[in-house]
This record gives C-alpha cells, sequence and structure tokens, in this order.
C-alpha cells in the first residue's frame, strides 16, 4: 500500500483545499447584499434576460465542432515541438491525421453543419 | 521511435487501418454521388472493405505475432473474432439496403465501419491500453448510431446505452487501474504472476473489470438495458450489437480471464463469472416468454446465449474454447439471418420486428417463413442445424470439466426456450383469420443475406470446425 500513500495524502489535501476555500468566506465574510451586487456578472452591461431561460440547441452543434478542431490543434503542438525527433514517420501520421480531419470537415461542410439555422 | 515498430507491426493492424479508410471512403463516396444511387454506392464500398479486410485477416491465420511490443496480438483467437467481428458488420451493412434514411446511410455505414475497427482492436488486444482503446472506439460510435434514426425510441436508445455504458466503462477503468496498481504493467502478460494470486487489489481489480466486461456482455445482473437499446436502435444497429459488439468483448474476456490470470486458485475466483453466466441463461430465456417485438426477444435470447458461450468456457479447457467459438460463430449466423428477416419485412417503420407481423407468414412470403424456422430452431438447438452442435459441444465440455450444474442450467434454460421460440414458428404456419398486411417491395441483399445465413446455419452443422 506504501506507493499509494502519497496519492491518498494528495486526495486529503485537496478535499481539505477545496472546503476549506469554499467554507471560510462563508463563514467569516459579512454578508450585505443589495440589488447590484446579486445582478449576474456581464462585464458591466445591464443583463438583458434572466439567466437560466431556455438558448437555442444549434450552440450545442457549435461547441461539438469547435472541440473536434481544438484537438486537432492540440494534436498539432506537440508533434510541431518533436518534429525533428519524429522525422518522416511523424510527417507521414500528421499527414493521415489531416487526411481524416479535412474529409470529415469536407463532409459536414456539405451536410451543411456550418450552416446558421 | 519508429525505429522498434517494424512492418510486421503494421501488417498486424493493416486489416483494422484498410476498415477505417473504408469508412472514410463510405463519406467521400457520399459527397460525390448521385442522389439515386448514393445508397447502393455506399452500401458496395463499405461491403468490399469488410471483405477486402477480412481476405487480410484469414491471411493470419496460423500465425503468431505479437505487434507493438505486445499491444496488439495475431493468433488463432484474433483471427477468428476479427472474422466474427466482419461478418457482423457485413450481415448489418448489408441490411441499410433496405432501411433507413438515404440521406444518413453513409454516416451510418462509416461509423459501423469504425465501431467495427474497435471490436477488431479489442480481439487482439494485448495489453490494458489496447482494450480500453479498441472499447471507445467501438463504444462512441455505437452511441451514435443508436441514435441516428429519426425515431422517439431510437433517441431514447441512444441516451439510454450512453449513460449506462458509461458507467460500466468507469467500473471498467477502475478495475484497469487497480490492475495497473498491482502489478506496475498494462501488459496482460505481468496479469499472470503467481504472487499475485493472494493480492486482494489484484482480485478487486478483476471483479470490477469483470462488472465492466459483464456489462457490455449484457450478462444478468447488468443486462436491463440491452432490451430497451436493442428495441430502439435502427434494425441493422441491433444485428451489430447482437455479433459484432459481443465478439470483441467476448476476446477481451478469453484473454483477460482465461489466459492471463495467475493459474492457480483461478477456477474458484472466477466462480462468480460461471453463476453470473448460469443465472443469464435462466433469466434471458424466461425474459423472452413475455416480449411482442423481435429485438427486444433478439435480445433477451443473446443474454441466454452469451451465458451458453460462458458455459463453455467455464472449464478452462481447449475444447471449452472450441465448444465456445464454434457456438458464437452459429449463433452469428443465426442472429445476422434472423435480422435479416425481419429487414425484409420492414420499411422505414421497422414492421418486421413486431412479432404480430409473423402470423400467416408461412403462406405469404414462404421462403422467409422458411428461413425464419431454421433461425428460429438454431437458436432454441434443435437439429438439423448448427445451434443443436454447439449446445451438445458446449455440454460435452461442461460435464468434462465439472461444472455439471452449469450443463443442468443449460438444459432446463433451453427448455424454457423452445416455447418462446416455437411461439413464432407456430404463429408462422397458423391459418388463422389474421389480417394480410400490404405486400412489401422485394429486397434483394437482405434476401441474400437471409439465405446466406440459412444456408450457413445447416451447412455448418457438416464441419464442426476445431483446432
Amino acid at each position: 500500500m506504501a506507493p499509494y500513500a502519497p496519492v491518498g495524502i494528495y486526495l486529503v489535501v485537496a478535499l481539505a483545499a477545496a472546503l476549506l476555500f469554499t467554507g471560510l468566506p462563508g463563514l467569516l465574510g459579512r454578508r450585505k447584499p443589495n440589488p447590484q451586487k446579486s445582478d449576474p456578472y456581464e462585464c458591466g452591461v445591464e443583463p438583458t434576460s434572466a439567466l437560466g431561460g431556455r438558448f437555442p440547441v444549434r450552440f450545442y452543434l457549435i461547441a461539438m465542432l469547435f472541440v473536434v478542431f481544438d484537438v486537432e490543434a492540440a494534436s498539432f503542438y506537440p508533434w510541431a515541438v518533436q518534429m525533428h525527433a519524429l522525422r518522416l514517420f511523424g510527417l507521414f501520421e500528421m499527414v493521415i491525421f489531416v487526411i481524416v480531419l479535412a474529409i470529415g470537415y469536407a463532409y459536414v461542410w456539405k451536410k451543411g453543419g456550418f450552416q446558421w439555422r | 521511435m519508429s525505429a522498434n515498430v517494424t512492418n510486421a507491426d503494421w501488417a498486424a493492424v493493416l486489416s483494422i487501418a484498410v476498415l477505417g479508410a473504408t469508412g472514410l471512403a463510405v463519406l467521400v463516396a457520399d459527397l460525390l454521388a448521385r442522389t439515386f444511387v448514393r445508397r447502393y454506392i455506399a452500401i458496395a464500398i463499405a461491403m468490399i472493405g469488410i471483405i477486402a479486410a477480412g481476405a487480410i485477416v484469414f491471411a493470419q491465420y496460423g500465425t503468431h505475432y505479437s505487434a507493438f511490443g505486445g499491444a496488439f496480438v495475431v493468433d488463432y483467437a484474433s483471427v477468428l473474432f476479427q472474422g466474427i467481428v466482419l461478418l457482423g458488420a457485413l450481415g448489418s451493412v448489408i441490411l441499410y439496403g433496405a432501411i433507413g434514411e438515404e440521406r444518413r446511410i453513409a454516416g451510418a455505414l462509416a461509423l459501423m465501419l469504425w465501431s467495427a475497427c474497435g471490436a477488431m482492436l479489442m480481439s487482439g488486444a494485448g495489453n490494458l491500453m489496447t482494450i480500453f482503446l479498441g472499447l471507445e472506439l467501438l463504444s462512441l460510435a455505437l452511441y451514435a448510431l443508436c441514435g441516428i434514426a429519426e425515431r422517439a425510441g431510437a433517441h431514447e436508445a441512444a441516451l439510454k446505452y450512453l449513460i449506462l455504458s458509461s458507467t460500466a466503462t468507469g467500473f471498467l477503468l477502475y478495475g484497469m487501474g487497480l490492475l495497473f496498481g498491482a502489478t506496475g504493467s498494462v501488459a496482460l502478460s505481468a496479469l499472470s504472476n503467481p504472487a499475485l494470486a493472494t493480492n486482494p487489489i489484484f482480485w478487486t481489480g478483476v471483479g470490477l473489470f469483470f462488472v465492466g466486461i459483464a456489462f457490455k456482455l449484457s450478462l444478468v445482473p447488468f443486462h436491463t438495458w440491452a432490451p430497451d437499446v436493442y428495441e430502439g436502435a435502427p434494425l441493422p444497429v441491433t444485428a451489430f450489437m447482437s455479433v459484432a459488439t459481443k465478439a470483441g468483448v467476448l476476446a477481451v474476456l478469453v484473454r483477460v480471464f482465461l489466459w492471463s490470470l495467475p493459474s492457480q486458485h483461478v477456477s474458484d475466483m472466477l466462480l462468480p463469472m460461471w453463476i453470473v453466466a448460469g443465472i443469464s441463461m435462466i433469466v434471458g430465456n424466461v425474459g423472452m416468454l413475455a416480449q411482442r417485438d423481435l429485438k427486444r426477444m433478439l435480445a433477451y435470447s443473446g443474454i441466454a446465449q452469451i451465458g451458453y458461450i460462458l458455459a463453455a468456457l467455464a472449464g478452462g479447457s481447449a475444447e471449452g474454447f472450441n465448444a465456445a467459438l464454434y457456438y458464437f460463430a452459429a449463433y452469428s449466423f443465426m442472429n445476422l439471418g434472423a435480422f435479416a428477416v425481419a429487414a425484409m419485412l420492414s420499411g422505414d417503420r421497422e414492421e418486421g420486428s413486431v412479432i404480430a407481423n409473423y402470423s400467416g407468414l408461412g403462406y405469404r412470403r414462404p421462403w422467409a417463413a422458411l428461413a425464419m424456422t431454421v433461425f428460429l430452431l438454431a437458436m432454441a438447438g434443435l437439429p438439423p442445424t448448427a445451434g443443436f452442435l454447439g449446445k451438445v459441444f458446449i455440454l460435452r465440455s461442461s460435464v468434462e470439466t465439472g461444472y455439471v450444474w452449469l450443463a443442468a442450467l443449460l438444459i432446463v434454460g433451453t427448455a424454457i426456450s423452445l416455447y418462446a421460440y416455437g411461439r413464432i414458428v407456430r404463429a408462422m404456419y397458423d391459418r388463422s383469420t389474421h389480417p394480410v398486411p400490404a405486400a412489401k417491395p422485394f429486397v434483394p441483399l437482405a434476401a441474400l443475406s437471409a439465405a446466406i445465413c440459412a444456408i450457413a446455419v445447416i451447412a455448418l452443422t457438416f464441419y464442426p470446425f476445431s483446432r
């Protein structure tokens, strides 16, 4: 069990820290609420509608596409750093990766995934 | 980096690469093809790719190779399980000739091919990472496949499958974490260290791993998702899930539990697994009795049949393994065949999965009814079908290895199932007053698939393959 001790200590410390930082303000802080303070923060702009209302489902599509291409960028980065060590093999891997993504991109485009409906 | 990966390593996974590339080709073809031929071009490309991958897989028959430092293994089992995965993919892809919306065919086919890639990866997995990679590839594609049809039940099925399956994957991953903690290695070969047999962390990991596997195989305490998901998913996807998914997971089960665990104490520690198999046989067969939907009934049937296959594996003998493989091959043909007949009777509303629509079928569509009868008899385990011979092999191996109680449960389960299967056969040849539904268009691909499966189910009886 000895190798797991650091993991256990880490868990305990993480839990304690989280509880401490969320619990302390409630115990120590003073509360003087007013309507301005209770407003959701929107960069100083007056809130126009209630939070927690509905928002269009198309945002999910945008979010999913963002994740796909974000992951692409994230996988480019380590390759770019190690490009010389990986040599031709790495280049081929990356080209295949980009082709796969490009086909997916073309498919989504042709099927109207980028249209704002 | 690239230095210690040889060409032979790449050759070992060539079939998977071919299948993955076929998925891309299907998408590209769909973008270029004209609307009215789209469906058949997509299906043709997918079938060519699957057959090509199958040829590559069977070229590996008889070889033994450990690729990528043991991460992927080519051996007798990997070839046969991959063959069954490809068979399942082929039998399911064909069904899209009869079912599904035109504009979603290519996407569905590509997802199915990639899902099959995951199952093939699992078939030859030599370490825990490969198992997880294959499983995720398989599952992620399946979640989308389940929800791809425009039916109320499909989305429900997809969501249920996503949530429950992810939970099971969590169990599996936790088990893998503990196994890694106990052995310090992700390689399956590290699990066979005899010193582990007394390590509680190790056995906890094995147990959690089994919970994940049992869920994916829909064994009994973890089976409740299967009927709902099978019912809600589109017919080809259900066919795929019942064969290809189970092949991949079963391969992992064999590799991890039967071939990798330390050999002493294994029969004691694995007892829960065989008990689960025994309960599955009874619950699956009893559950079949009340079903009105063919896909739902086949889900329960699948629960029971996986129980039979585990019963064959229980002894851990080579003969039992062969019996399990034989029965699984027969099971694949009869399931794919039954789904093909259902597809023959279906439009997009999948009328073929409603059991009531089968009454009087023997007089409306005699050949379809004959094929369905063959498949149902095979599932019930009656001669002259491969289902009968498979059950004889399983019974022999369980009795010889001392699992007589499993053999007894198998016989009880079979007796219960006779009523459920017989009910449909009787309805098909019943000249009663049921209204005759309108004639359906002829669906050549599904009919061909049904015919081939029917012939295979009978022909396998004369070719009881073994090592």
